[in-house]
């Protein structure tokens, strides 16, 4: 009988053991596959802006830029959206739709990214471009952040598609930290007097670390995700000089570039270190969501 | 006075709130809207079998290549991700007090989060660059991993979620553990592991970076062999909506239809699974 169960812990600890060696697996193979460039270059190939494949040259900066700029355009429009979707869900919609509202919610959470690239690249950049990005351009060009003429796809609307993609993921930290706030907390401050508002921002500030976890989380599924940038960043190669410039993304000039990168001898290396700087990036943000959302768990 | 500014802060922003809440919603009926009007008509029997036409000139079309092959990538990463993930789930929820535990639950939370074209680096060099060859068999093993988190992490909580005396009284049997885990209890958590399943089924079938490096999306064959270049449809969609034809734009919206179709499927399944736990 004993044995049976050693052999069971056995069995089970060899799967455990498969998904931690392909962890391991997975940054070792970025870090033996970028250490050429690394020891041609040292660091200077992530603050450089070239890309030149002839000239075995390559920095990975625009990649890097636009991969921030688009992922700060995503999370600050996505979490007032976020929020207020979580709000509106746990407190303000009528208790008979908010099942539905949730399962709306998920279901735009586990969309596959190509649906919303493709939806993204035919449907939103062309009306973001007639009824946003011109009219800014026009009427505040002089702003740096609007200099460039627009063409619908570009750093801008990669940004834009992101939040809306985001949006659930965050909105459903931030719902379930609210609902797990304690029902006397509430009633205490209803029964101060508060408004309703006021009693929604008193238990905002109660779950603070549900939005951090909330809006980190949610920065690194940004940072990463590829296709659906893929298809509206414009994959141009310059340095960005406004919100409307075409760019690039780190993942998606992986995408883009990778199917010549046999060709040439630190392609590919430049390709898999921009992974890791990607890879490192993501994983202090997703360590600090996981580190926020770890404080809700303990409060709560 | 103080109390009607009150009041009309309150309002206010409540109407903000709910405005707000409301357009964070509008993109996912947008989209239903524009695929299936898009896609919708051009779903047939023949779409789903027949080969991708050329990019000008001849018949319609269809996305068979690309179907075939997201049946058997999907198959596959389910069946070795799947049973993967399982088994961590199973040690992660049993044996959570070990160091072992709480050390995979936290990697496996962190790889939930990886960019997944970075798994399709690593299944490029252990399978692609060996065989010299973009092949059917990386794109099914970079799929499994990365649906191996969400099915561990959901296992997990499945098999969290049975009453402690339920477990007691499994044990109490005399049966082995292997008995106990994954017939007594495993009929209990039946509807949490299924859940895990559909999450990783979803998953396997809409991703697409991580086989922008491994499978290469042969157009024109079926299924070669696991050693072979394979279609998938998420591929298919994003090579031919980046294509200049605009044929291959139509046969790319008619795939999305398809695909939103899958994903709802699967998405309505697992909630009717769990709604039937709450009876």
């Amino acid at each position: 009988m004993m044995d049976s169960e050693k052999i069971f812990l056995l069995f089970l600890i060899v799967f455990v053991s498969i998904s931690l060696l392909i962890v391991a697996g997975i940054v070792t193979s970025l870090i033996i596959n970028s250490y050429p460039i690394f020891l041609r270059d040292g660091f200077s190939f992530i603050f450089k802006s070239v890309w030149n494949p002839v000239k075995e040259d390559y920095g990975i900066l625009p990649a890097l830029l636009g991969t921030l700029i688009s992922s700060a355009i995503a999370i600050s429009i996505a979490m007032p959206l976020a929020i207020s979707l979580a709000i509106f869900s746990a407190e303000i919609a009528p208790t008979s739709v908010r099942g539905f509202i949730n399962s709306v919610s998920d279901l735009m959470a586990s969309l596959p990214s190509v649906i919303y690239g493709l939806w993204g690249l035919y449907v939103l950049a062309p009306i973001l471009n007639q009824y946003i990005m011109t009219p800014l351009h026009q009427y505040l060009g002089f702003i740096p952040l609007f200099s460039t003429k627009p063409i619908p796809t570009n750093l801008f609307t990669a940004g834009v598609l992101l939040a809306i993609m985001i949006t659930p993921f965050s909105s459903s930290i931030i719902r379930e930290a609210y609902n797990a706030i304690p029902h006397h907390l509430k009633e205490a401050a209803y029964s101060l007097g508060m408004t309703r508002w006021e009693v929604i921002r008193t238990l905002l500030g109660y779950i603070k670390s549900a939005i951090l976890a909330g809006a980190f989380l949610a920065l690194g599924r940004a940072m990463g995700e590829t296709v659906a940038v893929a298809m509206v960043v414009g994959n141009t190669f310059t340095l960005p000089r406004s919100l409307f410039d075409m760019g690039y993304t780190i993942s998606s000039l992986i995408a883009n570039q990778f199917p010549n990168a046999e060709a040439y001898s630190y392609m590919m290396p430049a390709l898999y270190s921009g992974a890791l700087v990607l890879f490192t990036i993501g994983l202090i943000i997703n360590l600090a969501g996981l580190y926020w959302i770890r404080r809700v768990v303990t409060r709560g | 006075m103080r109390l009607n500014k009150r009041k009309i802060i309150d309002r206010l922003m409540l109407g903000i709130i709910s405005a707000l809440a409301i357009a964070s919603a509008i993109p996912i009926f947008a989209i239903a809207v524009n695929v299936y009007s898009e896609g919708a008509r051009y779903i047939s029997l023949n779409f789903l079998i027949d080969l991708p036409p050329p990019p000008v000139g001849g018949g319609g079309g269809g996305i068979g290549p690309a179907l075939v092959g997201t049946l058997v990538l999907v198959a596959l990463a389910l069946a070795i991700g799947g049973s993967i993930g399982f088994f961590t789930g199973l040690y992660l929820s049993e044996f959570s007090h070990t160091r072992l535990a709480q050390y995979t639950q936290m990697f496996l939370q962190v790889m939930v989060e990886f960019p997944t074209i970075i798994v399709g680096l690593f299944a490029y060099m252990i399978l692609v660059a060996p065989l010299k060859r973009f092949n059917a068999l990386a794109g099914a093993i970079a799929l499994s991993i990365v649906i191996i988190p969400y099915i561990a992490l959901n296992v997990r909580e499945a098999y969290k979620s049975i009453p402690y005396t339920l477990k007691e009284a499994a044990f109490s049997l005399g049966v082995s553990a292997p008995i106990a885990y994954l017939r007594i209890l495993l009929s209990a958590a039946r509807r949490g592991v299924l859940t895990a399943l559909l999450i990783g089924l979803a998953k396997a079938a809409g991703e697409t970076a991580p086989l922008l490096l491994t499978i290469l999306g042969t157009t024109f064959t079926y299924f070669g062999g696991l050693d072979q270049p394979i279609n998938a449809i998420p591929l298919l969609i994003y090579n031919f909506a980046l294509s200049p034809y605009e044929k291959w734009h139509q046969v790319a919206w008619g795939a999305a239809a398809v695909l939103l179709t899958i994903i709802l499927a699967i998405f309505i399944v697992s909630r009717l699974i769990v709604k039937e736990v709450k009876v």
